[in-house]
């Protein structure tokens, strides 16, 4: 064989020898391809913009692919560095047997270029072939009907096939860059460079209590949904703030607490995940609290989109209790009475009998400033033969009246046309303002808008729940190699097999679960202020919200305890 | 009284698919009594670390006996064998094994923990082996803080806190400049006139002659043993190293 053919093989033994590490990478790699293959096809699919609602959506999708393509950067860069750094002894090793810094860098490229294209053409074919299911889920979600057919759009792939080549070319570089900064030496010490004991930093332990403390005080006590908005804003900074510093400093206040206590902390169990935990931090918790925040996010996204599209027929009952609905703002007592006639004789004239028909008149108050929220309380209490209103009179009277057409959810726009123009001719003067409103319209655009937000929020929480699981696992896999050292010393001295078992298992416990457990609280304390929000989207069913927050939070779990379970074989079988 | 007996130990090293066999020892026997100083010299490949791991109950013998105050070792389950080897055997090693994430005082304690001693018991013993040792006053501080004769010290302590029957070294003075190393072989010396039983693997003539038995191992076989009896250490000195040139140079097998 050529001597120019040997960069490329050391390139493929490199990847097949760090399988434990290039394998999940190159899972991310697809996984993340496909996803914004995925994600472009929508945004750029020609069919989706003939739809009805389909600006929001289009541009919903566009934000979207915006987003992915943000995180595909981040999560490459991150699972990348994780790589490198693992492989800085074989490197530091390839160096001082004698390869140059160029011979390594070669070889470095070959990898990049085999990642790359197996990632690209791999991540091509899964998002090509999802797509067309993906489309499928989104057309049910928006009510829409599929079309037939399968395509690949061009520009999705175009778009996706620059990105990624920038990205990974831009990370050859950073490794080349890494590579050319360090010497040899370091590259073969690189993987265990010794850590200190962190300090305790109580000024950041207190800012950390305040800041938390602050943003769920927020997110308790705000009353009004209308400040609710940018007081929920500032709740999360001070929420994430809060995570960071109680992730960074508490728990290092909190470990050395326990670690005083010693009958506690001189035990079996506790003695050495106590210390490594410790020991651990210092790296490890800004990536905690970033899975804490991710996790958050996630489970709020999900929950909250679900609810949404479940809750959306909810939310239409509530403002359209009739299909068609008629509003006379500031209407004349006199003008009152004509107004079901009119209507009546109306829709007599295409052949069509109102059904249901119910109206009243009601006096517009002044916190009022959502119309949909009250009309069914209005409706309900003209129903029961109460009258409705405010007394005082200081406010002018609205004539409100609703009816169903048999077949429909709507109403023929030449009815509607026709009913507006009796009224202007005959009640000319004695109103201010006509409207008038159906429920099919308003369906459509409300089932894409919310389907949209739907396959938007599970799509991004499958993206980042990915990411989250991968930092995790890699986490764990490469304080394994730190660790298996300690392991060998705690064995030797007397440390059994299965006290090596019970404990790697408490301690990754800890790791994995620890943020999926404080991201539960920040949802616990957060639950009140997101019931607000949604009551804004005539979302006021807090039993469907809650229990699409249980589940969501249990679906999460589930697969987060199966990747722990992963994770913890993977990590066992490095250090025993 | 008999401590330690080793009976025809072999070892033969095998790959994974019992290709290529290695013999690491052919035969060994030798017995080790109460209170003794024992060390085993050997080259490079002679078998030493097999034969210290197989008495360490950390590998296991292919054939042969080890038996240590009367329990055969070889047959120990699984499960016991981590709380025998705490229980019964203290270890000090060339590179100290020490955890970077413990202080000094909770590395000395980490075997008193594993085997659910509580916190009372642990402090009381830890005093009277770090006065004897000189490391009372690094308790507090970390592995990466100290030198390296007080790392190996408090491996020492970490060896004998727990009271163990047989303290095995593995090179020990390895790591160390020369003034550690006199300081560890005094140290040796002094725990060993209390009564503690050490058998000391080494490649040093210096830290062999301070043993009062010394057997040279040489492919696999106790080749040679010389014993100290009443000579001063310089005499030893003197003696290993003929014994060893003898052995370098292949001299016939009168062991």
């Amino acid at each position: 064989m050529g001597k120019g053919a040997f960069y490329p093989r050391l390139a493929v033994s490199n990847i097949r020898k760090n399988g434990k590490f290039y394998l999940p990478y190159l899972l991310t790699c697809i996984a993340t391809v496909a996803m914004f293959y995925i994600m472009a096809f929508i945004a750029s699919n020609p069919g989706l913009s003939q739809m009805q609602g389909a600006n929001t959506i289009t541009a919903m999708m566009g934000f979207g692919t915006v987003v992915i393509g943000i995180f595909a950067v981040i999560i490459l860069f991150y699972t990348n560095s994780f790589l490198i750094k693992r492989r800085k002894k074989e490197l530091g090793l390839y160096n001082i047997l004698g390869m140059e810094k160029r011979h390594i860098a070669k070889a470095m490229f070959f990898e990049t270029i085999y990642v790359t294209v197996i990632s690209l053409i791999g991540g091509l074919l899964v998002g090509i072939l999802f797509s067309k299911l993906v489309f499928m889920l989104l057309y049910r979600l928006l009510d829409f009907t599929v079309p037939l057919g399968f395509s690949i759009s061009w520009q999705a792939v175009i778009m996706t096939l620059v990105l990624f080549c920038a990205i990974f070319i831009l990370i050859l570089l950073f490794n080349l860059f890494q590579i050319k900064l360090s010497k040899p030496i370091e590259l073969l010490y690189g993987g265990n460079s010794g850590e200190r004991e962190p300090k305790t930093k109580w000024p950041l332990v207190v800012i950390g209590i305040l800041t938390l403390g602050g943003g769920y005080f927020l997110a308790l006590y705000i009353k009004s949904p209308t400040v609710a908005i940018g007081m929920f804003f500032i709740a999360v900074i001070l929420v994430i703030i809060g995570t960071y510093f109680l992730f960074t400093a508490g728990s290092i206040a909190w470990l050395k607490m326990l670690r005083r206590n010693k009958k506690y902390y001189y035990q079996p169990r506790h003695f050495s995940s106590v210390s490594g935990m410790l020991y651990r931090m210092k790296q490890n918790a800004a990536g905690l609290a970033s899975i804490c925040i991710l996790c958050t996010m996630v489970l709020v996204m999900v929950s909250t989109t679900v609810c949404m599209y479940i809750g959306v027929e909810d939310a239409l009952n509530m403002v359209y209790p009739r299909n068609v609905q008629i509003y006379l703002y500031e209407c004349q007592d006199e003008a009152y009475p004509q107004l079901t006639g009119i209507v009546e004789e109306e829709t007599a004239k295409y052949n069509l009998t109102a059904e249901d028909m119910v109206s009243f008149q009601y006096y517009q108050e002044e916190d009022d400033w959502n119309r949909s929220l009250f009309i069914g309380d209005k409706m309900a209490k003209a129903l029961t033969g109460e009258i409705p209103g405010y007394k005082g009179q200081e406010y002018p009277s609205n004539a409100y009246i609703g009816f169903n057409l048999p077949g429909s959810d709507g109403a023929p726009p030449l009815l509607l046309d026709a009913i507006r123009n009796r009224l202007t001719t005959e009640l000319a003067g004695q109103y201010d303002t006509y409207e008038s409103e159906t429920r099919g319209l308003m369906a459509d655009s409300v089932y894409s808008l919310y389907g949209g937000f739907l396959f938007l929020g599970m799509f991004l929480g499958l993206l980042f729940l990915m990411a989250t699981v991968l930092i995790i696992y890699y986490k764990q896999i490469s304080e394994g190699y730190d660790d298996k050292q300690r392991f060998e010393i705690m064995q030797k001295v007397g440390m059994s097999r299965g006290e090596t078992k019970s404990f790697v298992r408490s301690q990754i416990l800890t790791v994995f679960f620890l943020p999926l457990v404080v991201a539960v609280v920040h949802i616990v304390f957060a639950f009140k202020i997101i019931t607000k929000l949604l009551a804004m989207l005539n979302l006021t069913d807090i039993s469907l919200f809650i229990s699409c927050t249980g589940i969501t939070i249990l679906a999460f779990a589930i697969i987060y305890g199966l990747v722990y379970m992963l994770t913890a074989r993977a990590y066992y079988r490095i250090v025993s | 009284m008999t401590l330690l007996e080793v009976k025809n130990i072999k070892k033969i090293y095998s790959t994974r698919f019992g290709g290529n066999k290695v013999q690491a020892l052919t035969n060994v026997s030798f017995s080790v009594e109460q209170g003794e100083y024992i060390a085993i010299m050997g080259e490079s490949g002679s078998g030493k670390t097999t034969l210290l791991n197989i008495i360490a109950s950390l590998d296991k013998p292919s054939s042969g006996e080890v038996v240590l105050s009367g329990k055969s070792i070889v047959t120990i389950s699984e499960q016991q064998i981590s709380a025998f080897r705490r229980d019964n055997l203290g270890f000090v090693f060339q590179d100290f094994n020490l955890l970077d994430n413990f202080s000094v005082e909770d590395n000395i304690y980490l075997p008193l923990v594993l085997a659910g001693k509580s916190y009372d018991e642990m402090n009381e013993r830890i005093l009277p082996i770090t006065q004897q040792l000189g490391i009372t006053d690094i308790l507090a501080k970390f592995p990466y803080e100290v030198s390296g004769g007080q790392k190996q010290r408090t491996a020492v302590a970490r060896a004998l806190i727990t009271k163990p029957q047989l303290v095995l070294a593995d090179e020990p003075t390895g790591a160390l400049d020369s003034h550690a190393s006199d300081g560890l072989l005094r140290l040796f010396d002094e725990i060993n006139a209390a009564g503690q039983t050490i058998l000391l693997v080494t490649h040093s003539v210096k830290a062999a002659s301070h043993a009062k038995r010394i057997l040279f191992l040489r492919d696999g076989e106790v080749f040679h043993q010389l014993y100290r009896a009443s000579q001063t250490q310089e005499q030893m000195y003197q003696k290993i190293s003929d014994t060893l040139s003898v052995i370098a140079t292949g001299g016939e097998h009168h062991g």
